[in-house]
């Protein structure tokens, strides 16, 4: 880690109230605030060079009853990465969009929004299915779906007239 | 005229990949569009997490076609870090080796995949003849023609064969000596000239809305953003090459960067060929046998440089013997999904294939 990062991360400590940093690699680092502080953490840190969201994404802890979203940014000048993280309340996922800061999020918050059921206030096209098409379950990525089940009541095993798991010349 | 609504793909000859494209036209000038994917969505990520890790690499490949090993990199290198294993140098070599090959075989058939749309089939045979080589060469190494399920974490699956360095190195002095006869073929034919210049842009602060990486954002901002120069994994940083940039970036600028890149490979593969030591090719990343590896706890980000961008996995583990989850950052997801959103209105239906392929839109990897 350069003194950039450090100075950074001090920075941004100051600031905001960081529940927890860790660097999990070399040129990364991981911050968690709390959800009031995500968008003018992401703002601040998008003047100060993290010019790319990769990716936004969602971790279902379902033991703490937390959704924890992960906005993964990076600085092409330095090239160091960032992972901005919150927890939301599981049951009652709702957050608000961060397209106004990063446009490139609107799909993301959509499949987010699919996949882990997370409610993005500001983005009204993130209600809208995109990959699964006549869902009608559970959004497919929480720890409690089951998919085998799911499989298993929509698509029963069918019954054959004859039986054909018999070799060949076998009664 | 009235406007008319309509469907390009998923089953289109002039359609790259498995997705369709829901238009709104008026004559042939397209008004709204729309991606429809999910053809090919097959929940890999719900998957991932009922496998192994190391039953997961023979899964893995399967989310993008066309360039499969990028996958297999990015899991291995969040095994690494997680579990702060130390590859072995040959490994580094023989999968940068890997990594050139299928960039260079994904970059033919997109090169030459422009033929589909433009009518010139000519370019995508050659393209694929020439790619069914590479596709031999991997068959040698590993085993597979597509999926090679060769980077595993803390190496590579087993060492090169004897005598491939050679067959490699034929194969890439002979492909290096017909490159020109592609350039005539596709950059210098009036006839696609004519279709790919000047059409489908990509303006700089375009980029920077939607985050396109990869050649979409070289051609269009002239910067040298490549995360092999900017994050140099594996051993990139000890091999010479020069990223090409534009700073107009129509469909031409693109095709035009993607064939001045198969030169830098060639110059990457021959490196790597003359530098590769020798040595062990896989370390041991944790206790017992592959199939019970317990990964410590941890939430990591590995990116590599894909030939469309930056493709990256999203790995959590809790030191369980699966991975509690992984996210897939598909290179093309900006592109895809937002760019025709909101660039593609305005240009013609038979460009919206163009717009695939230059942009390098992978259709399996955003669906996922």
């Amino acid at each position: 880690m350069n003194n950039n990062i450090e100075t950074f991360v001090e920075d941004i400590k100051s600031k905001y109230e960081t529940l927890g940093v860790d660097i999990p690699k070399n040129n990364q680092v991981s911050l968690d605030f709390t959800a009031r502080d995500i968008h003018s953490v992401l703002a601040y840190a998008k003047s100060h060079g993290w010019a790319q969201l990769s990716m936004l994404t969602c971790v279902d802890w379902i033991e703490e009853n937390k959704l924890q979203l992960v906005y993964l940014l990076f600085n092409w000048e330095n090239g160091v990465r960032l992972q901005v993280r919150t927890k939301l309340d599981r049951d009652k996922p709702v957050f608000s969009t961060i397209t106004s800061i990063y446009p490139g999020a609107k799909y993301y918050e959509r499949d987010v929004h699919e996949f882990f059921g997370v409610e993005f206030e500001g983005n009204p096209e993130s209600y809208k299915p995109l990959f699964l098409e006549n869902w009608d379950d559970m959004p497919p990525l929480l720890k409690d779906f089951d998919p085998q089940a799911y499989s298993d009541e929509k698509y029963p095993a069918r019954e054959y007239e004859k039986d054909f798991t018999k070799k060949a010349g076998e009664k | 005229m009235k406007e008319i609504k309509l469907f390009l793909g998923p089953q289109h000859p002039g359609m790259h990949g498995n997705a369709s494209i829901h238009m709104y036209v008026d004559g042939d000038i397209i008004n709204r569009a729309y991606l429809l994917p999910g053809m090919l969505h097959r929940g890999f990520e719900k998957s991932m997490e009922r496998r192994t890790w190391m039953n997961n690499i023979a899964l893995i490949p399967r989310i993008c076609v066309p360039e499969p090993d990028t996958n297999e990199m990015v899991f291995a290198m969040n095994i690494e870090a997680l579990a702060n294993v130390e590859v072995p140098e040959r490994a580094h070599w023989i999968r940068m080796l890997i990594l050139e090959l299928a960039r260079l075989s994904a970059h033919l058939m997109a090169f030459g995949g422009c033929g589909g749309p433009t009518g010139l089939y000519t370019a995508m045979y050659w393209a694929q003849a020439d790619r069914d080589l590479i596709l031999t060469l991997f068959e040698e190494i590993t085993g597979q023609r597509i999926y090679h399920m060769y980077i595993v974490g803390g190496g590579v699956r087993k060492d090169l064969p004897k005598g491939i360095e050679k067959k490699i190195l034929d194969f890439v002095d002979d492909l290096e000596r017909r490159l020109p006869d592609y350039e005539d073929l596709i950059l210098n034919n009036p006839s696609i000239l004519a279709r790919i210049k000047d059409n489908i842009m990509l303006p700089a602060e375009v980029v920077w809305e939607l985050g396109v990486t990869g050649i979409g954002m070289r051609s269009a901002t002239g910067l040298e953003y490549d995360l092999r120069k900017v994050t140099p994994y594996a051993r990139y940083d000890k091999v010479e090459f020069d990223v090409p940039t534009a700073t107009y970036s129509d469909a031409y600028a693109r095709l035009n960067i993607k064939y001045l890149e198969m030169y830098q490979i060639i110059r990457i593969i021959r490196q790597v060929l003359d530098m590769m030591p020798g040595g062990k090719v896989r370390a041991k990343v944790a206790e017992g046998s592959a199939l019970r590896w317990r990964i410590p706890k941890g939430q990591v980000y590995s990116a590599v440089e894909a030939s469309r961008g930056e493709y990256g996995y999203y790995t959590v583990s809790t030191g369980e013997t699966m991975p509690y989850r992984v996210a897939v950052r598909g290179a093309s997801f900006p592109q895809g999904l937002l760019g025709i959103e909101k660039y593609l209105p305005g240009h013609r239906i038979d460009d919206a294939p163009l717009w695939f392929d230059t942009m390098g839109v992978c259709s399996p990897e955003i669906d996922r």
